[in-house]
């Protein structure tokens, strides 16, 4: 909050000009003459004084020298001449802004901003994002926009395989940024529908088609026309649904769920999951005729562990969106950098954003002190502490179960409590369940 | 058009100017209103400004014109 002194002799002006600055959130007192002007800075101290050119009593220009320079207050001259302006401009120093009347809110909450707006745009504009999407300046995300670079000039369909929390969905994002397609992005989840439902989803479906179908519905394929579908967890799949996307995938047409005419799709699909290759082969989770067909150009995007160096990078980046979105002015210390790179972020960019946002939740937001909790650690780190343990020779799904299992023990059973930590869809946790044979209808 | 005439045209444009000023300001003002971050009873006088504000401003062009007809032997002198 500042406290701005606003001269002007119109009163019908300051009436409103008061309003509108008290609305932005700073305390205003105002002088008509520049003799009432002197009596209040004899009187107080102001942040912003915003100053009429002409006054009954001579021009605004004769205050500054009531101005203690040590007081770093700023002015705005505010003038109804646009003549005045280059005038004013010349004389401009560090401290003085000018004004043309006819002035707008937009007018006042720029001046008012000036003092600390320079900093944040410093370091948003310092922060690249590319495709529009990606942050991280690392060797593996240099690779990784490589690839994205090369396989935007094609129509191949690319597979994203990678941890949970990498950001598939943003690397998709980045994928169709880089297309410049016609098209729009279309995302969805294969983990989140019912066998029943999935269809629908995906092909659309007619009216009448079952119970509950009051009217037509165009499938995920339709809507991304001449655009970019994204498949997430495509490995969640019900394996018998994925001869009707092969059939899509292969023939280019898709047919509406109770419907009989075939109608052309033409779009890129790129699917993910957060199983690797081997995984993939041997779970048989996915038919293997599907898995060329998907992964044309298979993508893998590095955990956080591996391009350490991106993490100051992102932990500046969310932290600027938190301090643009909040109005703080939170700001890191090297050492507090330092230290998130110590940690292994084994729920990775996702974990590291929540992280900031619970950092910045307890922090003061009137200060730019981020407080830091003395530890790092999340329900992720528990796969770190299993890991210290594990011995060469047991198999990626037996490390998996458990996990699983000791996730499920340590939320006392609760299955979507359990696969939020795990960072999957409940979809998923039962599907898991399912296969390992310890789940009977009735738990579900 | 001589200096003294050029002066006084800007004297016209500066006072033509002063109700512009307060209207946009009654505008945002209604802007905050509709926002719900002021009182609508504002609104409707801040609309009342706006109208009274716009006269002003006729006013004003009017004396302008007057001040710079040909038929004013003393150009600007009306608009003072």
């Amino acid at each position: 909050m500042l406290t701005v002194l606003l001269v002007d002799d119109d009163a019908e002006f300051t009436d409103v000009a008061c309003t509108i600055i008290e609305f932005l959130g700073h305390e205003v007192l105002t002088a008509s003459t520049l003799a009432e002007a002197r009596d209040w800075l004899s009187k107080e101290t102001f942040d912003h004084i915003l100053l009429d050119f002409m006054l009954p009593d001579g021009s605004g220009l004769h205050l500054m020298e009531s101005l203690q320079p040590e007081q770093q207050t700023r002015v705005t001259l505010i003038t109804g001449h646009p003549s005045v302006k280059g005038i004013i401009k010349d004389m401009c120093g560090p401290n003085i802004d000018y004004l043309v009347k006819p002035i707008q809110r937009e007018d006042l909450e720029s001046v008012l901003k000036g003092k600390k707006q320079p900093a944040n745009k410093r370091t948003t504009a310092a922060i690249t994002k590319h495709f529009g999407q990606l942050i991280g300046e690392s060797a593996p995300m240099q690779e990784l926009y490589k690839l994205i670079g090369r396989v935007s000039k094609t129509k191949a369909n690319v597979m994203l395989l990678g941890e949970s929390g990498v950001g598939k969905e943003v690397v998709a994002a980045a994928i169709h940024e880089a297309s410049e397609c016609e098209g729009t992005y279309v995302a969805t989840n294969c983990g989140a529908f019912s066998k029943e439902l999935i269809g629908s989803e995906l092909f659309g479906h007619e009216k009448g088609a079952f119970t509950g179908a009051v009217g037509r519905k165009e499938g995920v394929f339709e809507q991304a026309e001449n655009g970019t579908l994204f498949l997430d967890e495509i490995t969640e799949m019900p394996i018998d649904m994925q001869p009707n996307l092969l059939r899509v995938l292969e023939n280019k047409v898709v047919i509406r769920v109770g419907g009989t005419k075939a109608m052309p799709v033409n779009c890129r699909v790129v699917s993910a999951t957060n199983r690797n290759m081997e995984e993939i082969a041997e779970s048989k989770v996915l038919r293997e005729d599907i898995y060329f067909r998907l992964a044309v150009f298979p993508i893998t995007i590095p955990p956080l562990r591996e391009r350490k160096e991106d993490i100051p990078l992102l932990a500046e980046y969310f932290i600027n969106q938190l301090n643009e979105e909040n109005d703080s002015q939170f700001r890191w210390q090297a050492v507090q950098l330092e230290k998130l790179q110590t940690y292994d972020w084994p729920g990775n960019v996702r974990e590291l954003r929540h992280f900031v946002h619970r950092a910045a939740i307890m922090s003061d937001p009137q200060g730019t002190d981020i407080e830091l909790p003395k530890t790092i650690e999340s329900p992720f780190a528990k796969k770190q502490t299993l890991s210290t343990g594990l011995k060469a020779g047991r198999t990626i799904e037996e490390v998996e179960k458990e996990l699983i299992y000791a996730t499920l023990e340590k939320v006392d059973g609760n299955k979507t409590t359990a696969a939020e930590m795990l960072g999957i869809s409940t979809k998923t946790l039962y599907n898991r369940l399912h296969a390992y044979g310890d789940l009977n209808s009735d738990s579900e | 058009m001589d200096e003294g005439e050029f002066a006084q045209l800007q004297k016209a444009v500066h006072d033509a100017r002063r109700p512009l000023n307060r209207i946009t300001m009654q505008s945002e003002l209604i802007k905050l209103a509709l926002e719900g971050a002021v009182p609508p009873d504002k609104a409707m006088a801040a609309l009342d400004k706006i109208i009274a504000g716009c006269k002003d401003c006729s006013d004003s062009l009017s004396d302008m014109v007057a001040g710079f007809s040909p038929n004013n032997n003393d150009a600007g002198s009306s608009i003072e």
